[in-house]
């Protein structure tokens, strides 16, 4: 599982060590190598070996961008309407799926009972749900939001589980030796052990929310970056369509770290320097609880 | 690889037996049957809206006249689209995975490609790979291309990190065992680094091939002439939704064979994960080795 919350969280492994010297250097180099390749891409697109009708020039994509968030500024409407989307279907999936994965560690016939049911929506594409719930649900907002939620609950449903239930047996044998109660190992041994891939969980859910959003708005809607990107390919604006394509990816990017950072201050453990700034604040808690 | 976890198997693995064999069983056929029966009640006292929630006998209905040929009274009219849609995912999933590992496997030997290849796959790994959907359409036009396409981009990805973390996350001990052997690189590769990361990427295949069915169906959602994916959107849009959750219950049927293939996949190959299957293996090595 350790292994399993690094890959999530998106960075390669194993990148070797720097001092910060080397690091300025490195990241030096990326850009470099990252600029040769747009100039290629320039290049081979002024002098007709690309298409630019399907494969826009870097130069007239960044054209592009500005167009559409500072001088017609019509993109910022759009991003409101999908992060709200999916966003708010973060929120029910992952409410849905953290009360399953609950109900299902405390109760062990609960968990053999669903068992079928979930290995069945696993296998299901879930998203080929979208048309049967815009039918539903109509055009509008709620039906992007159920999507999105169907979509991701799946990711902190099995994770939650999972921590629920992978706990060290030795701590579990100490709370069995102190007489701990089910609510007590629950809150003081189980909850706090499936932080780490809760968050993991969470993560991946937001990701697929993403999706799940995006895909509800080209079925059908009349805003949202989805619409918008395919109002732009199929007038063959392909600026339009790269430029919201990466608007998407840079929004999503921002998303991923400010669930890192959440992450960070959640699972406070993790980090030696909040662990000590914790345990000194719960130290002095403690002392003052004695009088 | 917190996608690792996201296997069924996460809660397969955990769940301690309350009951055994038939009765355990009888249960689960039960609490089914209560469960559909309770539904069929009340669509047959008319408390279903047939154009949101037809009564299971309908669905079932609908779902039989899809898959009976005609000679049996049905229409037989998902074979077609089922077929071509399972053609788009496994010429996606085997061209993704293609991709997926060589770059992997490059990355693993070579520590400079992989730092220059990190900065783009989180770029990557954040984008929704769906919401490329529109510009591969408009690349790759309507046909059947464009639904490999998108299933390939949809579907390398977990492959590609799970196959990398696997190579590079070698048991500590084992690789110092090698270098005290003096291995070569090659011997390093093929028979460390290799078989370790089996568990790994077969988890990622698991992935891949379900994403490589999303993809494919996102991608016949957006403009298609056939494929399960557009049968799904034209019942819905029909408001014909016993049609549409019965084409949903074929793409879960789909689902379900995909993951059935992957967990023999995955039995045959990890064979030292269970210890019937390795006792069996070591004998017959045993035999060979002595003849």
């Amino acid at each position: 599982m350790s292994t399993a919350t690094e890959a999530e969280s998106g960075a390669l492994p194993s990148l070797a060590p720097t001092s910060k010297a080397d690091h300025a250097w490195i990241v030096a180099k990326h850009f470099a190598i990252f600029f040769f390749l747009l100039a290629l891409w320039e290049l081979g697109s002024r002098a007709g070996w690309i298409d630019p009708l399907l494969y826009p020039a870097p130069w007239s994509i960044t054209k592009q961008i500005v167009l559409i968030y500072f001088i017609q500024g019509n993109v910022w409407h759009h991003l409101y309407i999908t992060f709200a989307e999916a966003l708010s279907g973060l929120f029910v999936g992952s409410l849905i799926g953290i009360g399953l994965a609950t109900a299902a560690a405390l109760s062990l016939r609960f968990r053999e009972y669903i068992k079928p049911y979930i290995i069945v929506i696993e296998a299901t594409p879930r998203i080929a749900v979208g048309p049967i719930f815009i039918a539903w649900l109509g055009f509008g907002f709620s039906s992007k939001v159920a999507l999105a939620a169907l979509v991701c609950f799946f990711g902190p449903f099995v994770n939650t589980l999972t921590g629920l239930l992978n706990i060290d047996a030795e701590a579990e044998e100490l709370f069995r030796s102190m007489r701990a109660n089910k609510w007590q190992t629950f809150w003081g041994l189980r909850v706090p052990n499936s932080a780490t891939i809760l968050m993991a969980g969470m993560k991946l859910g937001c990701a697929s929310a993403f999706g799940g959003a995006l895909v509800a708005e080209f079925i059908s809607a009349n805003e949202g970056m989805g619409v918008l990107m395919s109002r732009y390919t199929y007038v063959l604006n392909m600026n339009g369509a790269f430029a919201t394509l990466l608007s998407i990816t840079l929004f999503a990017f921002l998303l991923f770290k400010f669930a890192d950072a959440v992450d960070y201050y959640i699972v406070f453990w993790r980090s030696d320097k909040l662990m000590q700034r914790k345990s000194k604040k719960r130290k002095a808690a403690f002392l003052k609880s004695l009088g | 690889m917190t996608d690792a976890t996201i296997g069924a198997s996460g809660i397969e693995a955990r769940t301690e037996l309350a009951e055994t064999g038939w009765k355990r069983l009888a249960m689960h056929i039960l609490v089914f049957v209560i469960i559909v029966g309770v539904w069929e009640l009340a669509g047959v006292f008319n408390q279903l809206n047939d154009l949101l929630l037809p009564a299971p006998s309908v669905i079932i209905g609908k779902f039989a006249e899809m898959w009976l040929p005609e000679a049996l009274g049905g229409t037989g009219r998902i074979y077609y689209h089922f077929f071509l849609t399972l053609w788009e995912a496994v010429a996606g999933f085997f061209i993704g995975v293609s991709i997926g590992v060589s770059l992997a496997v490059t990355a693993a030997v070579s520590p400079m490609f992989r730092r220059y290849l990190a900065p783009y796959a989180v770029a990557f790994n954040v984008t929704p790979g769906i919401a490329v959907a529109p510009l591969i359409i408009a690349w790759f036009g309507f046909g059947i291309s464009s639904k490999i396409a998108l299933a390939t981009l949809v579907c390398f990805f977990a492959p590609f990190i799970n196959t990398l973390t696997g190579l590079l996350h070698v048991d500590e001990e084992a690789s110092e065992l090698f270098r005290s052997m003096r291995a070569n690189r090659q011997q390093y590769f093929w028979k460390l680094q290799l078989p370790s990361s089996m568990p790994l990427f077969i988890a990622g295949l698991k992935l891949a091939l379900t994403g490589a069915l999303l993809g494919a169906i996102v991608a016949e959602f957006f403009s298609a002439s056939a494929g399960v994916g557009i049968l799904m959107q034209r019942y819905s849009f029909k408001l014909d939704i016993g049609s549409a959750l019965a084409t949903l219950l074929s793409m879960s049927l789909m689902g379900l064979l995909f993951f059935t293939v992957m967990e023999i996949l995955d039995y045959r190959v990890i064979f030292w994960k269970r210890d019937s299957r390795m006792q069996a293996v070591s004998k017959k090595r045993k035999a060979a080795w002595r003849m």
